[in-house]
């Protein structure tokens, strides 16, 4: 059963947090409180993309499908994060696939409201696009510190200058 | 005549007693070590008599240079600033630590204990005798009080000899280390060589001293020679070649991390490290783990090491400290700052020979002045820049 | 003699357990006089016969006889170490260096942060609190790994979740199966609850790591002088005369290996100090 989202609610989710109170309402208006069985796969890769979430409880994977093993997870997720970021430009795909890990709850954002309502208005679609912005420098710079393998035994050509 | 008390007024002693007083040493069982002339340098080595100490010689000191010369006069004490400083009986250069061999069960350990040599120091410019008691700071109190450093420091008698002539770069006087010993000496020497005599006024600084004269032929100094001698020396304290800012070298040091300053001196300064191997004070070591070809005795032995060494801050695959920027700061930002952090004094007393013994010349007080100069500048300048933060960008 | 003794004991090895590919955890009995014991925290000079020394954090629980060190085959005597088998000697110099401290979290939360092999130092610490829980409000742990093939002590978490911590582990890289936390581990101190005012976190791992780890720490309000990291640098003689392990003012095996990040920052903030 998806339920509409109360402001108030949403405005306490840590995405949203400082956005204006006009502007919450209104994005409001393009939420459902969502709750997912562990095990329910959100969306799968190359599907069309039309929506995000914004998870208060449990945990969401992000995956890859490998020919032979089960699905890779490359990333997790939880409460105070947001999922789903290929909705907002072409191709509208989804790159990767998400399951939930645990039972989750979330507010399930419809992609083609929240354009409409960002069109009409623009302090909301701002609003947004600043925090999905930030969102995504973190996880470049968290991938990053991924890629150094800090935990890899040290390396007999490390310091060459 | 009476066996002299320490305290009781200065003696007098003619240099041809000199011998004299070695023998009474080597009659007490010391191994007499002091300076002579060897390879066109005035080094330390064990005396075999008062004559093979360097009579007549000078030396001329330059950043970079060292050459001996033939003095007007015979002193015997008339040079600074040798290639050698005393720590190298006391720290010496190379020492075995301990040996293991292996057994049925495993191995065997047994600490080196060769016993301590007794060992005399004949000529301690004061600021190498505040340099031995640096390193014993460092190296013979506290938890180090029963190491090997301690129980050769224990039994070294000291023949101090104030300075009446500095050399072009010394500074012991900016950095409170001479040119009058403080205490710490057995004996102390002021030579007084001029025209027809060559004498040596002598403090006693301990009991051990007092009883070392007993078979010298020694008088009490007359009021005007001692004057004149205390005179000498004090004079000497005005004619210093260099000067260092003593009081404010920690605070400089910590604020000069980033100065455009270390640049300047790294292109210049080759990290061959002689200014660690000249240094009286400097005391790091490395150890080295060595098996015999059969694989089945090994030895651990110590040895000098020094901070410009490119594996001295070896670390999971390569040093911290790679470039000669880091390693030169590494150096003079111990020496003068940090030193006093983790030991409680400067690391430097003022003996010029990083100066001389540098290849290139990298005069150390010059380059404090330049430190001193640029954090002035960053200070008045309303454009100060920012200290150094750690990155957040993309 | 010197309080600081500059020959090994003799130890032989009782145990040893692979907890990777490349970690072993090797337990001691000593031949000779047993050393001091070690506080968590504490490390020894290691001797493998005819190889060398490698300083290596106690990582066994205090207390109880005997000694545990978890090492890392990275150069030739740590490959020594981890090659050696029970019923051979090694020798132990220590135990030398700062401790956690971690009796200082006494009724407030002690949240332990580990990177990597960084576990193994922290381990000791963790075993105290948890030995004595009712002393402390909660216990967490955050471990990030490589690859959940790298995590150390694996078999132990479950154990230490049964005696009151919290314990959660995330990779940088997942592989097929594992179906815990991927991402970075500031990510576990970001969605951690903090009590700013009563907090003492123990943080160990690579030294950019336990940077980044202290940040997020700080980020959540723990103060700095609350955040205690353990540094690591070139040891030779580990009884503070031998110049090698210096950072600053600071000679690691006498005033660290741990250090509270309020002394560490400006330390750590200068390249090539």
């Amino acid at each position: 059963m998806n339920d509409p989202v109360p402001a108030a609610a949403l405005a306490d989710h840590a995405f949203l947090r400082g956005m204006p109170p006009d502007e919450v309402a209104w994005l409001a208006r393009a939420a459902v409180a969502v709750s997912l069985p562990a095990g329910r796969r959100l969306f799968d890769e190359g599907a069309p993309a039309e929506k995000c979430w914004l998870l208060t409880s449990g945990q969401v994977a992000l995956d890859l499908h490998m020919p032979g093993q089960a699905n890779l997870i490359v990333e997790t997720l939880g409460p105070g994060d947001v999922l789903g970021f290929s909705w907002l430009s072409p191709p509208h795909q989804w790159q990767f696939g998400a399951e939930a890990v645990e039972p989750t709850d979330a507010f399930e954002l419809d992609g083609a409201t929240v354009k409409a309502l960002s069109d009409s208005h623009p302090e909301l679609g701002y609003q947004l696009v600043l925090r999905f912005l930030a969102t995504a420098v973190e996880r470049l710079q968290a991938t990053r510190i991924r890629l150094l393998d800090l935990y890899a035994a040290p390396s007999r050509d490390a310091g060459a200058r | 005549m009476d066996g002299p008390i320490p305290g009781d007024g200065p003696l007098l002693m003619e240099a041809a007693a000199l011998d004299s007083l070695l023998e009474a040493l080597r009659g007490a069982g010391y191994r007499v070590i002091g300076p002579t002339v060897r390879d066109r340098a005035i080094i330390l080595d064990e005396l075999g008599s008062a004559g093979d100490l360097p009579f007549g010689w000078g030396v001329s000191l330059e950043p970079g240079g060292y050459r001996i010369r033939r003095r007007d006069d015979s002193a015997a004490f008339g040079h600074s600033a040798g290639p050698q400083s005393w720590k190298q009986f006391l720290h010496p250069p190379r020492q075995k630590v301990w040996s293991a061999h292996r057994t049925a069960g495993g191995f065997e350990v047994e600490a080196a204990d060769e016993p301590a040599p007794r060992l005399a120091f004949f000529g301690v410019r004061p600021c190498d005798l505040r340099a031995i008691q640096i390193q014993d700071q460092v190296l013979g109190r506290g938890e180090h009080a029963g190491s090997r450093y301690a129980a050769r420091r224990a039994g070294v008698f000291i023949v101090a000899v104030n300075c009446t002539e500095p050399g072009a770069t010394c500074f012991c006087a900016s950095m409170d280390t001479g040119p009058q010993a403080g205490p710490g000496y057995d004996l102390a020497l002021t030579e007084m060589a001029g025209e027809g005599t060559h004498r040596f006024l002598i403090d006693v600084g301990s009991p051990a001293g007092a009883g070392m004269l007993a078979g010298v032929p020694v008088r009490r100094a007359d009021n005007a020679t001692a004057g004149s001698a205390r005179s000498a020396v004090a004079g000497a304290a005005d004619q210093m070649g260099r000067l260092m800012p003593a009081d404010i070298l920690h605070d400089l040091m910590a604020g000069s991390e980033s100065a455009a300053r270390w640049d300047d001196v790294a292109s210049r300064c080759l990290t061959c490290g002689n200014c660690t191997m000249a240094c009286p004070t400097c005391f790091c070591t490395t150890v080295e783990d060595v098996t015999d070809l059969s694989g089945d005795h090994a030895e651990r032995w110590q040895l000098w090491d020094s901070c410009f060494d490119l594996d001295f801050s070896h670390l999971h695959g390569g040093p911290v400290r790679s470039s000669p920027r880091s390693r030169y700061r590494q150096w003079l930002t111990h020496k003068l700052g940090t030193w006093h952090d983790q030991f409680g004094s400067s690391g430097c007393v003022g003996c010029g020979r990083c100066i001389v013994w540098c290849p290139v010349g990298i005069d150390l007080t010059e380059e404090v002045a330049a430190l001193q100069a640029e954090a002035g500048q960053a200070q008045n300048s309303p454009t100060a820049p920012p200290h150094a933060q750690t990155g957040g960008e993309l | 003699m010197s309080s600081l003794q500059a020959v090994p004991a003799r130890y032989r090895i009782v145990s040893r357990a692979a907890e990777t590919s490349d970690t072993v955890t090797l337990g001691l009995e000593p031949v000779d006089e047993p050393i001091a014991p070690h506080q968590p925290g504490q490390f020894a000079m290691l001797y493998a016969f005819g190889s060398g020394e490698v300083p290596i954090s106690i990582s066994g629980e205090p207390g109880r006889p005997g000694l545990v060190y978890t090492i890392r085959s990275v150069g030739a005597v740590t490959r020594a170490l981890c090659e050696a088998g029970p019923g051979q000697m090694i020798g132990v110099r220590g135990p030398y260096g700062t401790d956690w401290g971690v009796t200082d979290a006494a009724g407030q939360d002690l949240i332990v942060v580990a990177g990597g092999i960084g576990l193994a130092p922290l381990r000791p610490a963790l075993l105290a609190a948890l030995a004595a829980r009712e002393r402390y409000r909660r216990v967490t742990v955050l471990i990030g790994t490589r690859t959940p093939g790298d995590l150390v002590f694996a078999g132990e978490l479950d154990t230490w979740r049964e005696q009151g911590a919290d314990v959660r582990v995330t990779v940088d890289r997942a592989t097929a199966g594992w179906r815990g936390h991927v991402g970075v581990v500031t990510q576990l101190i970001d969605r951690v609850d903090v009590d700013p005012v009563a907090t003492l976190a123990l943080v160990c791992g690579p030294e950019v790591m336990m940077r980044l780890a202290a940040r997020a720490l700080s980020a959540r309000g723990v103060a700095p002088g609350r955040i205690r990291i353990s540094l690591e640098r070139n040891m030779r003689c580990g009884i503070a005369e031998c110049g090698h392990c210096q950072l600053g003012p600071l000679l690691l095996c006498r005033d660290g290996p741990v250090i509270s990040y309020q002394r560490a920052v400006p330390l750590l903030s200068v390249k090539e100090l």
